[in-house]
């Protein structure tokens, strides 16, 4: 490629084959934290005051080769007497923030781009730009910040000057190195650090350049009478140069150009320009590369109007537009949040747990039947593990004494009767943590010995409760039960275990309490003779116990324990025997565990049905990188002590049993009415415990007394 | 001719902010690492090491930076230092020189339109680029300026008083802004240090408020800056040689988000000898 163009305009001049100069633009660069202080600005200073601001950038000639000549503002740009870094050079600006999009649109870019052109243009006809050679560089910067969605539209100007004619070249640029000798170029960067110090600066835009031999002398540019002293043929220059191109001067050489062409042109005829670039690698500074070559100003009569100006940026598609950044992720707090929480969870990963599979926990849809203590908990674990999707099933109301126990309520929750708690704590959950999807549901759950048919619209209500659940159900991976009464979690479990759906279910006693999975029925499509067997058949040579070995289609559920069918619990029984009256941190101890039986169920391979691991496995080697998957897990307060014991699916369970699912599958709503509408006896005589019943004596034998020992 | 490391740069002095502060501390005497327990670092011992690493900084030019904090009386080390991404092809005659190797990047001229681009640059919805009447400039270089393949390092060095080690804070962004997710900048960082990722500290990364500028960085976690500092610290002083503390472990945790030290660092001897 051809570095030098010889277009149309060449034709005006009076040698059409000098190639001419062209100058690289400014590539704007704005740093993370510009846009945070704008942001700052906007909302506690600016407001909506659209007034022109003052702000400061620099630019820096000591890049590495292949990076574009960069225009930088940083957060300190808004302050304008913060120090520029050291070795770069200032440059000042003018922000206009607007308040819409559409003024933003409709800004008059070209009389914009004018004032400021003027502004430098007074300023080198002044002299003003003499003394304070700054005042050459200006930008422009016109912005408008989207701060609902973090979206910033901007739009660099820098504005040039323009000579009425294109800048022919006399010498076309080669590496300093070409034209310099070595002790040359180490006099020129002696006299350049000699004048910084001087002036008590680390960097000069521009400076004037005397050498002869290996003598380089450099001074300021309100010497240049003194300086150059009388007529010459040719002056010399240097501009500091953020340019990294070897065939082209940057940006800031542009307006210096017209200065020298204004001011001094008449006192040469020629003037060689050293574009300064002074980069250190490795501790070794080299400015050999900087670029050297020589031009004729045109002549030129200029009036005392400004010349015309350019300077718009090009966006990042290269045509004359602005351009917008959209910094949700680093701005919005909620992704914030998200990726902070993200970020957490993965340190687990890479810490202690290599083969973590968090996408199995995080993507998890949990139903929570349940939002009291056992609810609340069991949603605060799911929140740390990073789960994204949990919904509440509850119908009850915030009383006063709930929001000491129950970490997703505040008083405030309980005045006028009480929210409902489903909703207020899917509420909570989105005001803690934005990111997750929770919903509530504040509907009932219909309980076997608790009747609907009062009326039909009882009747009605009810079916509309179950179809809600079994909706629920079919929609979420994981089902907690977290109720307070036994029969309210029957009808869940008859239907979790008819979808084939992992349930996690836990319960308090007043010191004492089980968390546990329900054992997870083979998919239906598999003969489902084999899933439910009246007897163990756990083979002797397995291990010792009994219980060794148990897939989890094999398991139980939380009634298979039961030899009665579950009735109304809360009739007839004092306050605190109605399961609600615990100690107090079990339930977080409780709801705690539920989640991490989940999560290390769903660790597992084989997710539900992964062998049940007891106490004795303690010593094993655990199946999953978190550890056992217990079946059960039974807390003793009074002990401070937990059994992990294992029980088998009971083929006469009032609620897993295939009798039962059979009848639910078949009949469906008909079948949960008459349980709802019976009393115990039709559940007990439906899967044969009636039988049982008269067959055995003691039915202690089933007491949790006994699997403690296993 | 370019000036070796034995003749530094006249112009460089260390930042005014800085430099009482820092005074002070130098006199102090029992700086050095307790090589009896872990390699705690006292604070002020933080600050020594640092006005050491800085002054050798300023000596080779490689752009570390002293920030005082506005309102308390500590600060940060800093460097930014910026990178051309590199593009898919390269221009003829275009300057292919080897930059920095900060980490190796392929050759490329970054005024190139890269078809990548259409990834990365936001550009704004259809009306609002109205077009803007522009002059004819034939003095401008032409080329589209792929602002938004220059990627901007940060890296700043804090001391972590509750962990008594210092802490690297780092990110990333495009020319316009846009922060680079950690993904994109470990796949920026050189293969040889590829299988450094997934071990050693770099298993610690967290997201954090930069506590001085209240923007979000990741941090490299300091919970295990003392167990890999300390063999490197013990084994130091068994060969009797003072090593900034600094220096050893940002050359350990640098390389892997794209920081490098040069060798020199490790030459410079501690002035608490």
């Amino acid at each position: 490629m051809r570095p030098f163009s010889r277009h149309t305009g060449a034709a005006v001049m009076g040698d059409p084959r000098l190639p001419t100069l062209q100058f690289a633009p400014f590539s704007s660069a704005l740093d993370v934290g510009f846009w945070h202080e704008l942001t700052q600005k906007k909302l506690s200073e600016y407001r909506l005051d659209e007034a022109p601001k003052d702000v400061k950038g620099y630019y820096y000639n000591g890049d590495s080769a292949g990076l574009p000549a960069r225009l930088t503002l940083e957060f300190s740009a808004f302050d304008m007497s913060a120090p520029t870094p050291v070795h770069c050079c200032p440059a000042v600006g003018t922000l206009h923030n607007t308040n819409t999009l559409e003024a933003f649109k409709t800004a008059d870019k070209k009389l914009l781009l004018e004032q400021a052109a003027d502004e430098i243009w007074e300023s080198i006809k002044s002299g003003a730009a003499l003394e304070n050679p700054v005042l050459l560089n200006k930008f422009l910067l016109l912005t408008f910040a989207d701060l609902k969605k973090y979206h910033f539209y901007y739009w660099f100007c820098y504005p040039a000057l323009c000579l009425p004619e294109s800048i022919p070249l006399i010498q076309e640029p080669v590496a300093l190195d070409q034209r310099f000798s070595p002790k040359q170029i180490h006099a020129l960067e002696q006299a350049y650090d000699g004048l910084c110090q001087t002036e008590g600066v680390s960097a000069l835009p521009y400076f004037l350049i005397k050498y002869e031999d290996d003598v380089v002398l450099v001074s300021l540019l309100k010497h240049y009478s003194d300086f150059f002293q009388g007529q010459r043929t040719k002056i010399t220059v240097g501009v500091y140069d953020p340019c990294n191109l070897a065939q082209y001067p940057g940006w800031p050489l542009r307006n210096f150009l017209v200065l020298a062409a204004h001011r001094w042109s008449s006192s040469f005829q020629s003037i060689e320009v050293i574009c300064f670039r002074d980069r250190t690698m490795q501790g070794v500074r080299d400015i050999a590369h900087s670029i050297i070559f020589e031009v004729r100003l045109p002549e030129v009569t200029f009036s005392p109007d400004c010349p015309k100006a350019v300077g718009w940026e090009k966006n990042q598609k290269g045509g004359m537009g602005p351009r917008m950044v959209n910094l949700s992720e680093c701005m919005d707090p909620k992704r914030l949040a998200e990726s902070s929480v993200d970020l957490n969870l993965k340190l687990m990963c890479w810490r202690l747990v290599p083969t973590l599979d968090l996408d199995k926990v995080v993507s998890a849809k949990c139903l929570l039947l349940g939002a009291g203590t056992l609810g609340c908990n069991v949603a605060r674990t799911l929140m740390g593990w990073g789960v994204r999707h949990i919904t509440f099933m509850d119908n009850a109301k915030i009383s006063y004494s709930n929001p000491v126990r129950q970490p997703l309520y505040e008083f405030e929750d309980c005045l006028g009767g009480g929210k409902p708690k489903a909703l207020a704590a899917a509420d909570r959950l989105q005001r803690i943590f934005p990111g997750v999807n929770a919903r509530g549901f504040n509907t009932s759950i219909p309980m076997p010995g608790h009747p609907v048919n009062f009326s039909s619209i009882t009747l009605e209500q009810a079916r509309r409760d179950v179809g809600q659940l079994e909706q629920l159900i079919e929609s979420h991976d994981v089902i907690f039960l977290l109720m307070d009464t036994r029969e309210s979690r029957w009808l869940p479990t008859v239907i979790a275990a008819s979808k084939r759906k992992l349930v996690i279910n836990a319960a308090l006693g007043f010191d004492t309490f089980v968390v546990m999975r329900h054992g997870l029925k083979k998919p239906k499509q598999q003969g489902a003779g084999d899933v439910y067997p009246s007897h163990p058949v756990a083979s002797a040579d397995l291990g010792s116990s009994l219980f060794a070995n148990i897939p989890g289609y094999k398991l139980g559920c939380y009634f298979c324990n039961d030899v009665v069918a579950p009735g109304d619990s809360t009739r007839d029984r004092t306050l605190d025997q109605q399961c609600t009256v615990s100690r107090p941190g079990l339930a977080m101890i409780a709801g705690a565990l539920a989640v991490e039986l989940m999560v290390s169920v769903l660790q597992h391979p084989e997710g539900g049905y992964a062998v049940a691991s007891s106490s004795e496995d303690r010593m094993n080697e655990p199946p999953t990188s978190l550890g056992l998957v217990p079946h059960q897990i039974r807390g003793f307060l009074s002990r401070f002590d937990n059994v992990l014991p294992v029980s088998l699916a009971f083929d006469k369970c009032t609620a897993c049993s295939s009798k039962v699912l059979d009848q639910y599958e078949q009949e469906g709503f008909n079948f949960l009415a008459k349980v709802f509408n019976s009393s115990h006896s039709f559940l007990e005589d439906l899967t044969g415990l009636t039988l049982l019943h008269q067959e055995t004596q003691a039915a202690e034998i089933w007491d949790m007394s006994d699997e403690e020992t296993i | 001719m370019p000036l070796g490391l034995a003749s530094p740069r006249p112009r460089s002095a260390p930042s005014p902010s800085l430099r009482p502060r820092l005074a002070a501390v130098g006199e102090q005497s029992a700086l050095s690492v307790n090589m009896e327990e872990d390699a705690f670092l006292e604070e002020k011992a933080f600050q020594h090491y640092c006005a050491e690493f800085l002054k050798h900084s300023q000596q080779i030019g490689d752009g570390w930076e002293w920030k005082a904090s506005k309102d308390s009386s500590d600060g940060y080390l800093c460097k930014t230092h910026f990178q051309a991404k590199a593009t898919a092809r390269s221009l003829p005659g275009a300057s292919t020189e080897e930059g920095e190797t900060w980490f190796p990047m392929e050759r490329g001229w970054p005024g190139l339109w890269d078809h990548r681009l259409t990834f990365h640059c936001s550009c704004p919805p259809r009306g609002s680029e109205e077009a803007l009447e522009v002059p004819s400039d034939d003095s401008e270089v032409p080329m589209t300026a792929a602002a938004t393949e220059v990627v901007r390092y940060e890296y700043h060095v804090l001391y972590s008083c509750s962990h008594q080690v210092p802490v690297l804070y780092f990110r990333a962004s495009f020319a316009d802004g846009r922060p680079l997710a950690l993904q994109d900048i470990w796949d920026g960082v050189h293969e040889c240090y590829q299988a450094r990722l997934r071990q050693g500290p770099w298993d610690t990364i967290t997201q954090q408020e930069h506590p001085v500028l209240g923007q979000p960085f990741f941090v490299l976690h300091p919970c295990k800056t003392t167990e890999f500092m300390t063999p490197v610290l013990k084994n130091s002083q068994k060969i009797n040689r003072n090593v900034n503390y600094i220096a050893a472990w940002l050359s350990v945790v640098g390389p892997v988000v794209g920081l490098t030290l040069p060798l020199s660092y490790a030459k410079v001897p501690s002035q608490d000898e």
